[in-house]
């Protein structure tokens, strides 16, 4: 018989790093070997007096398995500030970093809501590209009528492009009359124009 | 593990829709299972019955009861019967072509001899999955005599641990089993059911385990390979975060998690790296995974 069984082959239950004090979890943030790493960050959820440090920690850390947990963690102490914090991330060169933050701040749409206004506003394009991106799958009630002053306002045919896609999965009725001015904003772009017209067509149910 | 939708007749609701909120977040946060408002019937009529079992005045005493009892033995009901656990033997098998024909050849070619090839299913459910795995080793896989494999099996249902150890299935269960293997691993029970033989139920390691409990599942390490089908679809995005990252660690470097068929780790995770075998995808953690 090949099979055996696996009880004492596998460690047995101990206490775990979540269970440590905070001054022990901060210090091994900074631990030579990532699985410790690690472990202080998935111990740090349970301290909310600990988000910046994360959010610190996430900022230099090279290692994705460790960035990963720290987002997790970040999640779990989700607040204004700590969207802040990761909003900033929207700026990073690194495509890989850029895009768990993205993701991570589709997974605090209350502690976002606040930075809206200056995200969508920034005056980097792209910035305001990842915003739209993270509105398109944002859970909350005002996501879409923020799309719709992107719509409205926004001079860049890139931003437009992004949120009239955005709309198109989460627009209702009340998007139509922006969708149909933006052609004319963008007159004789032919993507634009093929964009609007799947977005209304979608939000028409036809 | 699963959570039925089944209805049927039933008293009075146990919770108004606050109550509801309030369980459902104490729910999600003791197991990681994520109740939605449609799924409020279910959750009210399971409410009902623990609260008539256990004699409990009112929703409010009974939830007070199972937040502070010291035991935890009225929770561990309540986990019982929020899951149901319908499966059988060979669900999904293009997964189990997969591994025997693909992720253990691959699996050992890291390995030396003498180590052990280490398989957890979770959730095991009723242990038709984790013995379907060890029935197509030792029938397929012309390895397996040349390995020490070690099968660990785990659920948050202790109910359902018990009828796995214990090992007995009905028909409906054995549907896709050929006469040639009942004969070969099971004996036949005079009530019509079939015991899956002692070499089998005594080579699996079941164990209980909620998935979001660091204390359950730390002792997890050095895992070869993962199934956990149909689970993550109870869970909400952080949820699936956290058990994810908790597989990361369980793995070791070149393991592999096969998810079901309808789950797909695109959303949760960007650590693992896809491999197609056969007709299935399934996940594996980086050999360079520090």
């Amino acid at each position: 018989m090949a099979l055996v069984k696996a009880s004492g082959q596998i460690q047995q239950p101990q206490a775990t790093p979540e269970s440590r004090d905070l001054a022990s979890l901060l210090a091994d943030l900074t631990a030579a070997e990532p699985s410790v790493r690690r472990a202080a960050a998935r111990g740090l959820a349970a301290y909310p007096e600990a988000a910046m440090a994360a959010c610190d920690r996430l900022e230099v850390e090279g290692s994705p398995s460790v960035q990963a947990v720290l987002f997790t963690t970040l999640i779990h102490l989700q607040s204004p500030a700590v969207a802040g914090r990761l909003a900033a991330l929207l700026r990073s060169d690194d495509a890989p970093l850029r895009n768990a933050a993205i993701e991570a701040l589709q997974e605090m749409p209350d502690a976002l809501a606040p930075h809206f206004r200056d995200l969508l506003n920034d005056d980097d394009s792209d910035v305001r590209i990842f915003a739209v991106n993270i509105l398109g799958a944002l859970r909350h009630a005002k996501a879409p009528e923020w799309l719709g002053g992107v719509v409205r306002d926004d001079p860049h045919v890139n931003v437009c492009a992004a949120a009239v896609d955005a709309l198109a999965e989460m627009g209702g009725p009340e998007a139509l009359e922006d969708l149909d001015a933006l052609r004319h904003r963008f007159q004789g772009n032919v993507f634009m124009e093929f964009a609007i017209d799947a977005a209304m067509r979608r939000i028409r149910g036809e | 593990m699963a959570i039925n939708s089944t209805r049927s007749k039933d008293p009075a609701p146990a919770m108004g829709d606050e109550e509801y909120a309030k369980f459902c977040e104490f729910f999600y946060r003791k197991t990681g299972i994520h109740f939605q408002e449609g799924k409020k019937y279910y959750v009210d009529r399971r409410i009902a019955e623990r609260i008539q079992k256990t004699g409990a005045e009112s929703f409010r005493d009974y939830f007070t009861m199972v937040r502070f009892q010291a035991s935890g033995e009225e929770l561990q009901f309540l986990v019982n019967s929020m899951t149901v656990n319908e499966t059988y033997f060979f669900r999904e098998d293009y997964q189990f072509d997969a591994l025997v024909r693909g992720i253990l050849p691959a699996v050992t070619r890291t390995k030396t001899r003498g180590e052990a090839v280490r398989i957890w299913s979770i959730p095991c459910s009723s242990g038709e999955e984790p013995y379907s795995i060890a029935i197509n080793i030792l029938e397929r896989w012309d390895q397996a005599d040349a390995w020490n494999i070690e099968i660990s099996a785990s659920d948050i249902d202790s109910k359902i641990l018990h009828a796995a150890r214990t090992g007995l299935f009905g028909e409906r269960s054995l549907s896709r089993v050929s006469a040639q293997l009942r004969s070969k691993y099971f004996t036949p029970r005079l009530n019509g059911d079939f015991q899956i033989c002692d070499e089998l139920r005594e080579s699996i390691d079941f164990s209980l385990v909620n998935v979001i409990d660091p204390l359950h599942t730390h002792r997890f390490r050095n895992i070869d390979v993962i199934f956990c089908r149909n689970l993550l679809i109870y869970f909400d995005d952080v949820g699936r975060r956290d058990v994810i990252g908790m597989f990361f660690e369980a793995l070791r470097p070149g393991g592999y998690i096969c998810l079901g068929h309808s789950e797909s780790m695109s959303r949760m995770s960007s650590l693992f790296l896809p491999k197609k075998f056969g007709e299935t995808i399934v996940y594996q953690k980086p050999l360079s995974a520090e």
